[in-house]
């Protein structure tokens, strides 16, 4: 399922972010993909892309093109990812991870209707109403979305992790 | 420990980042930032004067020329003017004595921007630094004092009225010396009397522009009872300083401002108003409450000694809010001082709709967390007392606190000031995140809200 790795890059890229650095990197698997896409769309990344061991120059990351995929050389791809800064401050501060290897948590519709206009769930599962500024992605048929997407969709599916700055 | 791990260690670290630059290896670089060895190293090298060749002869000469050149003979024209002969020889064979390229060497010219203002000036003191010189006056013959007689002090009385009329009398002569109409013998008399009261009034001078309260007082206070002519006394009580006391005069100015309106007749806002810009009036309709009020006690070996520790607020009601603490032996003083920093300390909030905060902010001081909610319209304040008192100087009408762990009212107090303060601006986050985001209500109400 690649869970776990949803949680280690929670903790990854608010480290990350904590330390003020500029770019970073995480494993390469598809999850890890999925969810790093879905942050850039949400404006939290600045650029996401495929690297070995070392990072791509970012003078020459708009024309950067990252080595082919083989069957040699996938175990030591890494996703570059650009963190963002604004006013001093980072863009991304927090990032938590909501489904667990142990405890995976799908919600339907209503239930995520109502955690997008900041009330908190009822019933089954438990998650926060999102505050200000917090966006939360889940895993759906459509692939990982943000939960209005998912909403303006009519989708449900797992939730994967929310983060805000 | 083995023998060999010093080696290993110099060769890691230093030698080895200087034989190899740093190409990052595959080990532990997963992400850009340049290791801690890397961002210590110096940028540039430390050059000395010597190897840049600023102490060389040449230069030495070159700056001495440019900076100590000796007297012009115009130059010395001019000091011949101010200088007696005596003290002109004696300047020049000062000049003469000093070489200037020692100068150069061992002179420090000041040219930072802290520099004094002035090289030596003694023509005028200094207030504070200087030393003030000594009235020197004899001491007086001790065998020949005695009180003044009843007569003796009547003609004192008169001398001191005449001395405190003089101003007046001067003025008078002055204009009956113009009189086209006086014979020349009264012209000369005029003259005579304009010289005396002249004279006298170089003898008090300082003294002027007194009112006639205080020259009664004066003359009770420090007039000599003894046939010493007023001489200055070697009391143990001092005279009352002057109006005009030299070096002082003009540097203190009254307190009162006529700007204030009659509000701050003791001066405790004067200091405030030059740091916040805010007006005494307006300072005063703020709202300023004392939230809470402590005995706070510091034990010395002599005992405990107690003092009074007090939290103020202060806010304008319209998203200003200030807190200010202060500790004093006396109450007054606390909540005083406290108020005052309060009102020096007003920070902008940040509110949603002129009524409410952005979102949830939750705060932590110390064990006491503070979680504050926005509410709807028409919610209300229900909150604890103090918060409530704290939202409503900011102008704060619909919000939600909870404060789950520890109530301490100085801690609290704090933490929700820290919330209020450290919202997030919605804002700077569309800007970061490069999104547009909209506020959904004012959509809904058609832009019909605050």
């Amino acid at each position: 399922m690649g869970l776990p790795a949803i949680a280690n890059l929670c903790s990854h890229l608010q480290n990350a972010s904590k330390a003020r650095l500029g770019l970073t990197s995480a494993p390469h698997t598809k999850y890890n993909l999925k969810v790093v896409l879905a942050l850039q769309k949400a404006g939290f990344l600045s650029f996401v892309t495929r690297g070995g061991a070392t990072p791509p120059n970012p003078e020459t990351l708009s024309t950067y093109e990252p080595e082919p995929l083989t069957t040699a050389n996938i175990a030591r791809q890494r996703l570059w990812v650009g963190l963002k800064y604004s006013d001093n401050a980072p863009v991304l501060r927090k990032m938590q991870a909501i489904s667990t290897p142990k405890r995976p948590i799908t919600m339907k519709l209503p239930d995520l209707e109502r955690v997008a206009r900041g009330w908190d769930t009822n019933g089954r599962v438990n998650v926060r109403g999102l505050n200000m500024g917090e966006c939360l992605f889940v895993s759906t048929s459509k692939g990982v979305l943000e939960v209005r997407e998912a909403i303006e969709r009519k989708m449900g599916g797992l939730v994967l992790c929310r983060a805000g700055p | 420990m083995s023998v060999a791990r010093p080696a290993r260690c110099l060769l890691s670290k230093r030698f080895a980042a200087a034989l190899k630059p740093a190409t990052p290896t595959c080990s532990a670089a997963f992400h850009s930032s340049a290791h801690l060895e890397a961002r210590k190293k110096q940028r540039f090298k430390s050059i000395r004067a010597e190897e840049m060749g600023l102490t060389s002869p040449e230069k030495v000469q070159k700056y001495t020329e440019e900076n100590f050149q000796p007297y012009t003979p115009e130059e010395i024209e001019i000091l011949k003017k101010h200088y007696s002969p005596d003290q002109m020889e004696a300047l020049q064979a000062g000049e003469a004595a000093i070489d200037p390229t020692d100068l150069t060497i061992q002179g420090r010219l000041r040219k930072d921007p802290y520099k004094i203002p002035y090289l030596d000036d003694f023509s005028r003191l200094a207030p504070v630094v200087d030393k003030r010189p000594k009235k020197q006056h004899s001491p007086p013959d001790f065998n020949k004092l005695r009180w003044l007689s009843e007569e003796e002090f009547m003609n004192d009385i008169a001398r001191f009225a005449k001395e405190a009329d003089a101003p007046q009398a001067k003025a008078w002569l002055e204009g009956k010396l113009n009189d086209p109409k006086l014979s020349e013998e009264q012209r000369e008399w005029v003259g005579a009397q304009l010289a005396k009261v002249s004279a006298q009034l170089e003898r008090t001078k300082g003294l002027e522009g007194k009112d006639g309260d205080a020259e009664g007082l004066e003359f009770l206070l420090e007039r000599s009872m003894l046939n010493d002519d007023n001489a200055p006394s070697d009391s143990s009580i001092a005279p009352s300083l002057g109006k005009d006391v030299p070096g002082i005069a003009g540097i203190y100015q009254n307190p009162i401002d006529p700007e204030d309106q009659g509000l701050d007749d003791e001066g405790i806002y004067q200091d405030l108003k030059r740091r916040t810009g805010l007006s005494v009036k307006e300072m005063t309709s703020l709202t300023v409450k004392v939230l809470v009020v402590r005995m706070v006690h510091n034990q010395t070996r002599l005992g405990k000694i107690r003092s009074i520790w007090v939290l103020a607020i202060a806010g304008n009601g319209n998203g200003r809010l200030g807190i200010g603490e202060a500790k004093s032996v006396e109450q007054g003083t606390a909540t005083q001082k406290a108020k005052l920093l309060a009102i020096r300390n007003m920070k902008p909030i940040p509110r949603y709709e002129e009524r409410t905060i952005h979102g949830s902010v939750t705060s932590k001081f110390g064990a006491t967390i503070v979680k504050l909610d926005a509410r709807p319209p028409g919610f209300g304040l229900r909150v604890s007392a103090r918060f409530f008192e704290m939202f409503r100087a900011c102008g704060i009408h619909d919000i939600a606190a909870k404060m789950p762990r520890s109530r301490r009212p100085m801690n609290s107090v704090k933490a929700c000031f820290e919330a209020l303060t450290n919202q997030k601006d919605p804002n700077e986050i569309a800007i970061g995140r490069g999104k547009k985001l909209v506020d959904v209500r004012k959509v809904y109400f058609g832009g019909n809200v605050l």
